[in-house]
């Protein structure tokens, strides 16, 4: 009888110590819960940086095995390059200058101004649960939660963690990230989120409350931009294409696919537009 | 203590060895689950103290570096490795193949509990069970590759700190 008691405390007793764990848990305060997700965090992050810096070791001895030739072309590209970025920056300068001057002639409030802040990506975490990357630039560089991440295609994302030396990027294809964008030519705000990523395929988006006179198809892409709206990103910046529309099931809107860009999910190097206070 | 602090070095090791991949992979959409392996050496071989420890340990880890709540994973891996504890006797756990199959079970009912707990976050559920049936597919064949030289990998750590388990009955 007693040996058969024995068993029985010996069978419950793994659930009896998880009960415990996990009431235990429950009645954690948060702070304890918030300081261990940082510390276990930060514990993963050396080897993360490490092999991102491994990595561009790797990529600069593969460089090193080009020949003059090529280093010599390249670089006569990137002269070309260069005069002709040059030339965009003072257009840009002027137009700057000029929407300023409309800005106090108008009274309008001034736009939001950035710090570009350029980063490595140390790691991409692209799960059908969540799209994520790790940048090494993190509280070191003042990054804040919540900054947009561009790339030369537009919109990566936003900082969703920081931490001492890296940052979280949530991605435009994560299903959880909302955008308040506009069609190209268009001014009426339509919400963007990302949506599912086959394997082996461009990852995607969907857009709702698309106005009724939008039409978009594969063959005639529309250009899906932000709209500046929210107060997170700057206007302008390319999301991605809207390839298919259709009417939602209310009739009142279309709902829409969009496309991103596939250099999304091969991104080495990103820049984070820090807010700079106004003076 | 020191055989859970063992096996939490061997599941740090696997993590990063996971994501690294995972981030090789990033551009075909690819991505594997490894949460299998963090619960079923410890909950076949070691005692209970250091066993739950190490899969609590492991929990903990795979919650910082993902945006699930907080415990979401550890909750998951004490609750996985108090059914395996409880059913171990029941298995011929000295042999590899076992380890493995626990393993495998481990891990495909640990990615869907997780998928479960994350699918509201997609615009349509539906849409985006295809790519989580894949990623579970890719999960599974990377982990009955893998768990061998994973449980070999645990077993070794744990004599070189003289935390080894005793042999099954």
């Amino acid at each position: 009888m007693r040996i058969g008691r024995s068993q029985r405390f010996d069978q419950a007793r793994p659930f009896a110590v998880l009960g415990l764990a996990l009431a235990a848990w429950f009645v954690a305060p948060i702070a304890v819960k918030k300081v261990a997700r940082a510390s276990f965090f930060e514990m993963t992050a050396p080897l993360a940086v490490t092999a991102s810096y491994a990595s561009n070791l790797q990529r600069f001895w593969a460089l090193r095995i080009h020949s003059k030739d090529e280093l010599i072309e390249a670089g006569r590209d990137m002269a070309r390059l260069n005069s002709s970025y040059s030339l965009s920056v003072q257009q840009n300068g002027e137009l700057q200058a000029e929407v300023e001057r409309l800005q106090a002639l108008l009274k309008m409030p001034p736009l939001e101004k950035f710090r570009f802040e350029h980063a490595q990506v140390a790691q991409r975490d692209f799960s059908g649960w969540w799209q994520r990357m790790v940048i090494r630039k993190g509280a070191d560089y003042d990054i804040p939660v919540g900054a947009p991440v561009v790339y030369s295609g537009g919109v990566v994302g936003r900082v969703s963690e920081v931490h001492a030396y890296t940052s979280v990027v949530q991605l435009t294809s994560d299903p959880g990230l909302r955008i308040a964008a506009v069609v190209d030519g268009d001014t009426r705000p339509i919400s963007y989120q990302g949506g599912e990523n086959q394997v082996f395929g461009a990852a995607r988006g969907v857009v709702e409350f698309l106005p009724l006179d939008v039409y978009a198809s594969g063959t005639a892409p529309k250009r899906l931009a932000t709209s500046g709206l929210g107060g997170v990103y700057p206007p302008g910046l390319t999301i991605g294409r809207i390839i298919h529309v259709e009417s939602s099931q209310d009739g009142l809107f279309k709902t829409g696919e969009v496309e991103l860009d596939p250099r999304l999910s091969e991104l080495t190097e990103v820049t984070v537009l820090v807010p700079e206070s106004p003076e | 203590m020191r055989g859970a602090l063992a096996l939490f070095l061997t599941t740090y090791l696997l993590r990063a060895l996971v994501a690294e991949v995972n981030s090789a992979l990033s551009g075909t959409h690819v991505w594997i689950f490894a949460g299998g392996l963090f619960v079923a050496y410890s909950a076949l071989m070691m005692p209970f103290g250091e066993g739950f420890s190490a899969s609590v340990l492991g929990g903990l880890l795979c919650d910082a570096v993902t945006p699930v709540a907080f415990g979401t994973h550890t909750a998951l891996f004490a609750v996985a490795h108090a059914v395996v504890y409880n059913a171990r006797e029941r298995l011929q756990r000295d042999e590899t193949s076992v380890r493995v199959f626990v393993a495998l079970l481990l891990n495909l009912a640990l990615f869907l509990a997780l998928t479960f707990a994350r699918i509201r976050a997609a615009h349509e559920a539906a849409a985006a069970w295809p790519r989580m049936l894949s990623d579970l597919a890719w999960s599974e064949a990377a982990l009955a590759l893998i768990a061998p030289w994973f449980f070999a990998l645990q077993l070794r750590t744990l004599e070189l700190a003289r935390a080894q388990p005793p042999r099954a009955a």
